[in-house]
């Protein structure tokens, strides 16, 4: 309700000052009304002209009248007008009367307070790189062409077939770095760091689509899979699912001229040259700023870096050039869904920062009738049959189905309309409600997951509360897909609207229960990500406690120097720390440990043991977010600990700092120690360009210091590519080498002797180190006792577990509970400011209530029947159920129920009730549909 | 807890062939803890029986009343004014519950709905583990807290056996060998001397049903002299 989606526009200006922009708007014209339009579809069924379908990379047509996927929001759908032929045939067979050819481009004009600019990104094309054969050899795609190949809404309808004959593939090879780490042929010298994982993950899904065998082999420079659980994937597509991953960069690609395979030409590791044959051939294509996007920006005066990306500062991720304005996702840096979401909501909490002092005016209220009471009555249904155009009319018999609605016991009133969701059946339907006393309403048309609340706030819109509704899908779940049998479609119909009003006269007016939020916040943890969240939280006018178990503010961060692209870590963190302290609206606890916890969302309240007195404190609070970090691992590896020659990268950095490299001839650093292997299977994310960062910073000093790196993959991913070909070219010599033969360090008296197998000679190298540096990898911190106190749940390298990988990055499960920096996961400096940012952004979403309304979909129990054998309490995802020690009874939290009902359906007593969902309203459904005599 | 399974579905259908009517009752206690004979159950089974009798052309109607508990005669009274109408009694409850509604209504056929296996702990949702065979005579205080009546595939008192291999028994790589966990959990204790002395085997001769009155309850439970 407070979001105004404007599709289909674009920006022509800007002007104004943070606080009160103006935006000049430029509305293409749509040619259909998408405020009428019902989505039904009838148009582009009817129309004549075909148009190359660009989401589905022009692999198959559609229509000139067109949606462009199933998911597309709004859903309503377009006229090309490149395509149309203007016959007019739209118009006459929209029921719903949406045809607009005379639309026209309009402007329009929008007064806001900030502004983020999130344009995306456009996969690079690789039509110019003619060794790749891309438009010459149909088997070869994109591998944006073989996402559509893969989907069920693509050109073959989710079969993997390559394009020339349509046939199965048996072998593909995917061709990562197309477009990204290659300043030869593109000018693209940044990484793109989702390639590697997407083409993982293609492979995967094709594997799992295909039913024979297939071979398939990515061809990379390195595997970055840095994220979060990434390796792991990525070792059961190598060591499971048998995916092959050859580290190769192919240089030709030619068409084997009477299958349409196609080989491949490639040198392999130790220079040999190899040539393999496919049926397909998929280019991992990097991402790329749109030209749209670079001239907004242009025009916007907002300055961009070479690739055309938004400039930011590493302590200011989400912040573009100019005040007031904010960019996330691609814009910022190439990155991958989680990373997007989280920046998504950190633009919004800075955005929102500066219009605190606003929230909310602009939001307009919605006035809800007093609720009839309607407890005693006999059961008044009505029912609305739905023609939906003629996606159900067309097929069903709608006036029979009504005929036969208005015979069934309870049903005092029918209707059939031709849109039931559209505006003004909605206004008829308030009125027949009234007119005849109506007390449940059976709507018959569609699914419920797209139109049941707007049905529900119809009628509450009358006083009737939301919950005496019932649907019939009688449309995704009978006429479309039993359109050849029209009769047989129409008795299903009649089956599924009987089944819908034997439920409805069983269904109860079910309230919600509204509880006070505690509008205050705890963060534990008070490092970078921390300190950032709840100085996010005071900005936003929110109390903040931040509780740090240290003495001092700052976590990790104070053992760091600076950032690769030279930020001074010491001063950042000074500042903030001050700003933090001095902050009104927070209150800094420092040596505090958290020692209880009890409550639920918008009330939690937990206990604190506070500095060297360990007094107890209880803290009242809204929401919790969990910034509690991480460590760097202390090898056990290469003498590190015995030899004072073997130094961590962090002791590096710190050596450098403060005895610089003038005494330093040959530095050698070994990558991945303590990631990757079989203690920690993830990659520690940051190691890569900590090792660049350090070489460069050597190579600065002293540039005649030999610089070595040891490496498996590195994983300088986005813009830190960039640092590590500077590396290169300043001499740092990288040479990778294999997991299961590492390098060996000695101690000797002239130095540590590091020997290595160098790939390419086939043979071990030694070299006498000065100093020998371990990328030692990143680990969680030890958060055991706060975890069992606070029950949050942690992987298994103790890094805590998010809500949703990818679309819910930073909330935890348990609602009011948020999550950012190392201690989900390892990061980067700046990845960490945005997801505290974030944090703070999703835990005001909820603080910003003063009161929340819970679901009235919960489960109860009957306590009297109850034999309390705990198989709710241990069948529960969400460990809601609990045995209480003082009652003796089992209890149900339902500010705390999800409303799964996995309880009820366990229950051996059949004592747990979910509410809308009691057993009785779902068996006479049952009993409905049997009493019909099938 | 008294644990029991449902009894085969085919074995329960020819069990109740020639009966129209049919009361099932289940079992509020533990029968329903150990998920196999309480409100849920009862009526999964009612509906299965229902439909299978439908397509058989044989219909069958069925009660359905679950009661805290079958082994006491109060509860039980909750049946007297339903039993006659019907047929036959289907009963969720343990062998002991079965027996008890038997010998309320002498005069109705009580069939057992459940395989009645023994005594168990509950280790997850829907797992059971038979920790006690209820033989009258602990040992469990000189067996460091295992049974080996129970857990003894043997039920020595004096083992291990031959049998024993690795650490496990000889039926199974999965069964533990009791003694040899005996052993390691007094040795721990310090208490291997409790196993070094000889002990009698039980006196299995005595297996006549068993009446248990607690101390005290002597006069109170007498039962009426008929």
């Amino acid at each position: 309700m407070n979001i105004n989606l404007i599709t289909n526009s674009e920006v022509k200006d800007i002007a104004g000052d943070p606080g009160n922009f103006s935006v000049t708007l430029t509305n293409n014209p749509r040619f259909i009304d998408s405020g009428v339009c019902t989505g039904c579809g009838d148009c582009a069924r009817n129309c004549p002209a075909s148009a190359v379908n660009q989401i589905n990379k022009g692999m198959n047509d559609q229509r000139a009248t067109y949606i462009e996927y199933a998911q597309a929001v709004p859903l309503a759908y377009a006229i090309d007008k490149d395509a149309c032929v203007g016959c007019g045939l739209c118009e006459n067979v929209c029921m719903a009367k949406a045809i607009r050819y005379d639309d026209v481009e309009r402007e329009t004009e929008v007064t806001v307070g900030s502004v983020i600019l999130s344009p995306g990104t456009k996969g690079f094309d690789p039509s110019g790189l003619d060794y790749l054969g891309y438009g010459k050899y149909p088997n070869v795609v994109t591998s944006e062409g073989f996402e559509r190949i893969l989907s069920a809404g693509g050109p073959y309808f989710g079969h993997v077939m390559r394009p020339l004959d349509r046939e199965e593939p048996k072998s593909i090879a995917w061709l990562q770095c197309v477009g990204s780490r290659d300043t030869n042929r593109c000018g693209n010298g940044y990484c793109s760091s989702v390639c590697c994982m997407y083409a993982a993950k293609e492979a995967m899904i094709a594997k799992e689509h295909i039913h024979g065998d297939l071979d398939c082999a990515v061809f990379n420079m390195d595997m970055r899979t840095f994220g979060k659980d990434y390796e792991k994937y990525c070792l059961r597509a190598r060591d499971r699912e048998g995916i092959r991953f050859v580290e190769a960069r192919v240089h030709t690609i030619n068409e084997i001229q009477d299958t349409g395979d196609l080989s491949v030409r490639y040198a392999d590791e130790s220079g040999e040259m190899k040539e393999e044959t496919f049926s397909m051939v998929v280019l991992s294509v990097g991402l790329t700023i749109p030209d749209t996007a670079v001239d907004l920006a242009k025009k916007l005066d907002i300055d961009l870096n070479k690739y055309n990306f938004a400039k930011t500062d590493p302590f200011a991720p989400v912040e573009t050039s100019k005040p007031g304005i904010y960019t996330c996702g691609v814009f910022q840096g190439p990155k991958d869904i989680p990373g997007s979401v989280t920046e998504a909501s950190a633009a919004a909490c800075l955005a929102g920062s500066e219009l605190a002092a606003a929230r909310g005016q602009d939001i307009p209220e919605v006035v809800v009738p007093e609720e009839m009471d309607v407890a005693g009555q006999d059961a008044r249904i009505g029912v609305f049959v739905c023609n939906c155009g003629i996606n159900i009319g067309g097929v069903v018999d709608v006036p029979a189905v009504q005929q036969y609605a208005a015979e069934l016991p309870g049903v005092v009133f029918t209707d059939a309309n031709l849109f039931t969701c559209s505006q003004d059946t909605q206004e008829k339907m308030k009125e027949m409600i009234t007119e005849h006393n109506l007390n449940r309403v059976v709507v018959a048309s569609c699914s419920p997951k797209t139109h049941e609340p707007m049905f529900m706030e119809t009628l509450e819109a009358c006083g009737l509360n939301k919950y005496l509704f019932e649907m019939a899908n009688i449309r995704n779940q009978n006429s479309w897909i039993h359109s050849k049998s029209p009769d047989l479609a129409t008795r299903k119909a009649k089956d599924l609207v009987r089944m819908a009003v034997a439920r409805a006269g069983t269904l109860k007016p079910l309230s919600a229960k509204v509880i006070p939020v505690n509008q205050k916040a705890l963060v534990i943890g008070g490092g970078v990500a921390g300190m950032n969240a709840a100085l996010n939280l005071g900005k936003q006018d929110f109390e903040a406690v931040l509780i740090e178990k240290d003495t001092q503010l700052g976590g990790f961060s104070r053992n760091l120097h600076h950032t690769i692209e030279g930020g001074d870590v010491g001063a950042y963190v000074g500042t903030l720390a001050d700003e933090v302290n001095g902050h009104a609206r927070i209150e800094v606890l420092t040596g505090t440990t958290v020692t209880g916890f009890g409550g639920y969302k918008g009330n939690f309240k937990t206990e604190v043991a506070v500095g060297t007195t360990g007094e107890k404190r209880d803290i009242d609070h809204g929401v919790i977010i969990v910034a509690t970090g991480a460590i760097e691992y202390q090898p056990k590896e290469y003498l590190y600990g015995e030899d004072d020659r073997v130094v961590t990268q962090v002791g590096l950095a710190d050596r450098l700092e403060a005895q610089g490299a003038a005494d330093l001839d040959t530095v050698v650093m070994i990558q991945c120690v303590g990631s990757r292997c079989e203690e920690m299977q993830e990659c520690s994310r940051i190691c890569c360009q900590n090792a660049v960062k350090n070489a460069l910073h050597i190579k600065k000093l002293r540039p005649e210091t030999q610089v070595f790196v040891l490496y498996r993959d590195i994983r300088t991913y986005g813009l830190l590519e960039d640092y590590y070909t500077e590396a290169r070219d300043q001499g740092v010599i990288f040479m990778r080498y294999d997991a299961d033969n590492p390098p060996v360090a000695k101690a000797a008296s002239e130095g540590v002797l590091v020997t290595t197998r160098d790939h390419v000679l086939q043979q071990d190298v030694e070299i006498c180190a000065d100093l020998l540096t371990l990328s030692a990898g990143m680990r969680a911190a030890d958060t055991a006792d706060l975890s069992s106190i606070m029950k949050l749940n942690a992987n298994q390298e103790g890094y805590f577990i998010e809500a949703h990988v990818k679309l819910r990055p930073v909330d935890m499960p348990g609602e009011g509970i948020f999550l950012c920096g190392t201690a989900h996961g390892p990061k980067l400096i700046s990845e960490t400011i945005s997801q505290a940012q974030a944090a703070a952004s999703r835990a005001v979403t909820f603080l910003a209530r003063p009161e929340i309304k819970l679901s009235a979909i919960t489960a109860n129990v009957d306590t009297e029947y109850c034999v309390k054998c705990l198989t709710c309490v241990r069948t529960c995802p969400y460990d809601v159920p609990v045995f209480n020690t003082e009652t003796k009874e089992i209890q149900i939290d339902e500010a705390l129920c999800h409303g799964c009902g996995a309880c009820a359906g366990v229950c051996p007593r059949q004592t747990i009730q979910l509410g809308f969902y009691e057993d009785d309203q779902i068996a006479c459904k049952i009993d409905a549909l049997l009493a019909g005599g099938m | 807890m008294i644990v029991a399974k449902r009894k085969p579905f085919e074995e329960l259908k020819t069990m109740l062939k020639d009966y129209k009517k049919v009361l099932n009752v289940g079992c509020g206690t533990c029968v329903a803890v150990c998920l196999a004979g309480g409100e849920k159950e009862v009526a999964v089974l009612n509906a299965e029986l229902e439909m299978a009798r439908k397509l058989d052309d044989n219909p069958i109607e069925l009660g359905a009343k679950t009661i805290e508990r079958q082994c006491d005669m109060e509860y039980l009274e909750a049946l007297d004014d339903l039993v006659g109408d019907y047929d036959a009694i289907l009963s969720m409850a343990c062998g002991v519950g079965i027996q008890f509604l038997a010998e309320r209504f002498p005069d109705t056929p009580v069939f057992p709905g459940v395989d009645t296996s023994g005594m168990s702990a509950n280790r997850a949702v829907g797992w059971y583990e038979e920790r006690c065979r209820s033989c009258e005579s602990c040992v469990l205080a000189w067996t460091g807290g295992i049974c080996p009546v129970t857990m003894c595939a043997k039920g020595l008192y004096n083992g291990p056996c031959g049998g024993t291999n690795d650490g496990n028994c000889e039926i199974s790589d999965d069964q533990p060998c009791a003694w040899f966990r005996i052993y390691e959990r007094l040795a721990a204790q310090g208490r291997v001397d409790c196993i070094m002395d000889f002990h009698p085997i039980k006196d299995w001769n005595d297996t006549v049903p068993r009446t248990l009155i607690q101390p005290g309850y002597e006069k109170l439970t007498e039962p009426d002299e008929e």
